[in-house]
């Protein structure tokens, strides 16, 4: 969960934080999650359904200490994070490390800040952090904040961000709750990053944005256009609930208009054949699956309707005789279309008005409800608000951040993203079958190559030659204006 | 609704005024009027923000609002001049307001936000009234939107007409405007958004021209800041800026609201005695030896009274047995009777005057001891220390209170003087019942009403006290001052 909040070590003083040297003990374990069997000294991987290294070791001090000296992709993370201005900039960032310096002891340390590459590379090295997170762009180098006041140091800029993660789907997934996932579930990512990435793309013009799998059960988008980092809080809380719909109470009707904005017109468009593809069968969610789980479905039809008796029908005709989930809902909407169309000469319907419109928008509603995207819009709205950084390895599943292609979001496997062993034993067996070559980069070595391509490739060189070309252009407009006449 | 923005009437509507606010005023104002302008428009922004947290709905915020702005802020009058002056009032307000509002993060908050609020009451109020003079005010404040072409309207139609009749779609004109200008409208999913360009139809452009006017004043209020110490330090004008803040807006003394006591013509002597502050004191005292007033103090005076609950026709013959100790009843009527009624708003302008506060009277002319019949000004601010002195001691203030109320003089804290002074005049009132010390040292007519409410309480009591303080008046030593030109120039 990305972090605005005081932790303990926050109130301690910085200064005291910053001498205390994190622990290297070898022996060092980390507290253990509830799900987890606590004897071992290191992390070991938490229950999956699909996860080969069950009970595995996935995380230790040593493994991470590999990482951060072979692996952690600095250079890029430095390219990205300077677009290309003026040179300070990188070093008025807000970083902040989670260190562990005991097993009991978590110690949270904001307002780091690093003056190049170098700094920061060996800050985090010396460091090293369980979690590094993200912070905003400030008016001074964050490092001199207790100096500085309010009004002289504040958030300058900052990339638009999204936060969406599995635990806030406990409400209509059956497969798993809390911190735990499988594939079954992890099918609400897929819709939810389709949606918002083509809804950050269309409607607000982004192109610089990327998506990162969040380590354990969620994902992190990243809009980093000019134009999206100098948004104010106002216009970031605007674009956040502009996507957002009040999901979190299930109880609570949606209210939609029967004339639907056109961003859920079209996300209803990409969300319904997921719904179907996904949810309502047997390998999915089961909504429309066996009786128990479509009487439920039936049950949040309009009262009126179920007392004209569709929800009855409908459920003595599917036990009457074998009709696929898909069938089910096919026949679920033509009966509801049928009900609120207006009929005959005088044009009259058959419901009152309000109650025939919450009947024509439910299965919209439903669709919404099992699949639009639930953002921690928390996050989005304000400059000032921490975020994971990309690359970082989670401490409980040990798996590494690394950014998912949007156009091949359906076959992403949260399971199959690379592990710190994973990794660590594939340098070791390349260095077996090819020798130390100094010449490769250690990340080509390992399956991370893959995912540093795609973010080099998609992300971060089409950034820079943008940058590169605004440049030049506004060089040749600097100096058509300084030249001679 | 309006379909064209680009109509250009050559005559521009007569009732829209320019409440964007895109130029500051550029003629001169008196002392006087900067102050109850500023206070006008303090009244409706607190009244905003008091509204605001009554959770009224919609119409019973609007009604409130309404009626607080027609008295306080009114955009219209009865004649062209009566328009003219509420438009100078308004515009001239608000830049004061701006100026004195600049200097803290929490105080242009709290402006930006009740000036919004006002802002959007009066647009929609426009809106209402319809195109021509929306358009009007468009052109005057400078704004003007990128209208989409029929071809594209048409093109868009099926992204463009969610939650709209096919006539309003119809009827609208649509503008393309850069989604961080319509965070209102993309938060609430109320237009469609495309490539980062918001689509807003014409009735919805209330919001963005709202948005407008708030980065407007908050850019102008961060520039006001920035140039505030050398505003500031103008003598006359900073320290009424600097308190603006702190100003009194509880009562409006001289509507004649709640006053307290039964003021008329024949025992205005007594409640001079008792209950008025120094600087009334000094003016009453001055006119019974001279039987003259000038102008000022007939300014500062009458107004008071008429604070105090002196009704016109009272107050008419108050001064009226004064002045005709040494004029003919005649030359009274001739030269003063107009003016005091057209105190009372019953001749010129009709606009009802009310009591200078405190800082009006300080920050105001000094009188010039050496002229007949010139007694107006603030004693603590404008005389000299050893005068000052010497009156409070011929009024039997001597002692630890008058060395308390002349230190206060020699800190220049003049306000704080006179609060002392109604503390040793008036023992005990702080703890007694039914005595509201609020706005003492801030208002004459504060100071006044706390004290009749003191004696009121202490009625079994009165007569002691009365003998106790009906010393005579000694002849009354005034400081030697320069004469004050009650203007502020350029101020803003
Ligand atoms: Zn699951």
């Amino acid at each position: 969960m990305p972090a605005l909040q005081e932790s303990n070590a926050q109130k301690r003083k910085p200064e005291e934080v910053m001498e205390k040297p994190p622990l290297r003990s070898s022996t060092a374990s980390i507290p253990i999650s509830p799900y987890e069997t606590s004897s071992s000294k290191a992390v070991t991987s938490s229950k999956s359904s699909s996860g080969p290294q069950q009970n595995a070791v996935v995380f230790s001090p040593e493994l991470l200490r590999i990482y951060y000296d072979r692996l952690f992709p600095y250079e890029a993370m430095y390219d990205w994070l300077s677009y290309g201005v003026e040179k300070d900039f990188f070093n008025r960032r807000e970083w902040s490390f989670t260190i562990q310096p005991t097993p009991e002891d978590e110690i949270y340390i904001r307002y780091q800040s690093f003056k190049d590459l170098e700094e920061f590379k060996s800050a985090v090295i010396k460091r090293q952090p369980n979690k590094i997170d993200i912070g905003a762009v400030f008016t001074h180098q964050p490092k001199d904040h207790n100096n500085l006041s309010k009004d002289v140091f504040h958030t300058e800029e900052r990339e638009l961000v999204f936060d969406i993660d599995l635990t806030d789907y406990d409400g209509v997934r059956t497969c798993c709750s809390g911190a735990n996932i499988c594939n079954k579930c992890w099918k609400y990512m897929n819709m939810a990053v389709k949606v918002m990435d083509e809804g950050l793309k269309t409607d607000f013009g982004f192109n610089n944005l990327v998506w990162f799998y969040s380590g354990r059960r969620g994902v992190h988008c990243w809009v980093c256009d000019e134009s999206a980092r100098t948004l104010s809080n106002d216009a970031r809380s605007a674009v956040a609930t502009y996507f957002e719909l009040p999901l979190e109470n299930e109880e609570k009707s949606l209210d939609l208009n029967t004339s639907l904005h056109p961003m859920l017109a079209r996300s209803f468009g990409v969300l319904e054949p997921m719904f179907l593809d996904h949810l309502v069968g047997e390998e999915g969610m089961g909504l429309l699956s066996n009786q128990e789980q479509w009487v439920k479905l039936l049950k949040t039809l309009p009262e009126e309707a179920r007392k004209a008796g569709i929800a009855a029908e409908l459920d003595k005709e599917w036990t009457k005789r074998d009709v696929s989930p898909a069938d089910k809902w096919k026949m679920l909407k033509s009966r509801i279309e049928k009900e609120t169309k207006k009929e005959g000469a005088k044009k009259q319907r058959k419901f009152k008005g309000d109650e025939s419109e919450r009947l024509e928008m439910w299965p919209i509603e439903t669709v919404f409800r099992h699949t639009y995207p639930r953002l921690d819009i928390n996050v989005s709205k304000m400059q000032n608000h921490l975020l994971k950084s990309p690359f970082c390895v989670h401490p409980k599943t040990g798996r590494v951040c690394i950014p998912i292609d949007v156009s091949k979001i359906d076959s992403f496997d949260p399971f199959n993203v690379p592990t710190l062993p994973q990794i660590v034993s594939e340098l070791e067996s390349y260095a077996k079958e090819n020798g130390e070559s100094k010449n490769v980069p250690d990340w080509q070595k390992t399956s991370l190559k893959g995912s540093m391509q795609f973010f080099l490739k998609t992300f971060l060189n089409p950034m820079k030659n943008e940058q590169r070309k605004r440049r030049m252009e506004e060089k040749a407009k600097e100096e058509a204006f300084t030249g001679d006449f | 609704m309006f379909t064209s923005s680009r109509q250009s009437s050559s005559k521009a509507s007569t009732s829209t005024t320019n409440f964007f606010y895109t130029t500051p005023p550029s003629y001169e104002l008196s002392l006087e009027d900067f102050e109850s302008f500023a206070l006008s428009r303090l009244i409706v922004l607190r009244k905003i923000e008091e509204l605001k947290v009554k959770g009224l709905d919609r119409n019973q915020y609007n009604d409130a609002l309404k009626r607080v702005v027609n008295l306080q802020l009114p955009s219209s009058g009865p004649s062209p001049s009566a328009k003219k002056h509420n438009e100078k009032r308004d515009l001239a307000s608000h830049f004061i307001l701006r100026l004195a509002y600049c200097r803290t993060e929490e105080l242009r908050r709290w402006l930006l936000t009740q000036e919004l609020a006002l802002f959007k009451f009066r647009l929609e109020d426009l809106e209402k009234r319809g195109g021509k003079d929306m358009s009007a005010f468009m052109k005057n404040a400078g704004i003007s939107f990128d209208k989409i072409t029929q071809d594209e309207k048409q093109s868009m139609q099926s992204q463009l007409r969610f939650n709209m009749s096919y006539r309003d779609f119809e009827a609208s004109s649509f503008y393309r405007i850069p989604f961080a200008e319509a965070v209102d409208l993309i938060g609430r999913r109320l237009v469609h958004v495309r490539a980062g360009m918001a689509y807003v139809p014409g009735g919805k452009l209330v919001s963005i021209i709202c948005a407008r006017f708030r980065s407007h004043l908050s850019r102008s209020l961060a520039k006001a800041a920035a140039s505030f110490s050398h505003v500031s330090s103008d003598t006359r004008i900073g320290p009424l800026l600097k308190n603006m803040n702190k100003q009194y807006t509880g009562r409006d003394f001289g509507k004649q609201h709640t006053v307290e006591g039964d003021m008329n013509a024949s025992n205005v002597d007594e409640y001079a005695q008792r209950s008025m502050p120094l600087c009334m004191r000094q003016v009453h005292d001055g006119l019974k030896k001279d039987h003259k007033l000038k102008h000022d103090g007939r300014r500062q005076y009458g107004l008071f009274l008429k604070g105090a609950g002196l009704t016109m026709e009272e107050s008419l013959l108050f001064f009226q047995n004064e002045f005709t100790k040494i004029m003919s009843a005649d030359d009274f009527n001739k030269n003063y009777a107009y003016n005091i009624r057209h105190s009372y708003g019953k001749e010129g302008k009709r606009q009802s005057y009310t009591a200078f506060s405190s800082t009006t009277i300080i920050m105001g002319p000094r009188s010039n001891p050496s002229e007949v019949g010139s007694h107006h000004g603030c004693p603590f601010a404008h005389s000299g220390d050893a005068s000052l002195a010497a009156l409070l001691g011929k009024m039997g203030i001597g002692g630890k209170d008058r060395d308390d109320i002349m230190a206060h003089k020699k800190n220049k804290m003049y306000q704080l003087a006179c609060a002392k002074h109604f503390e040793v005049t008036h023992p005990g009132a702080a703890k007694t019942e039914g005595v509201d010390l609020d706005g003492v040292g801030n208002h004459p007519n504060a100071w006044f009403n706390s004290s009749v409410q003191y004696w009121k309480n202490k009625e079994p009591a009165k007569k002691d006290m009365k003998g106790k303080i009906n010393t005579p008046m000694a002849k009354v030593e005034r400081a030697v001052v320069s004469p004050g030109s009650g203007t502020a120039k350029e101020v803003v």
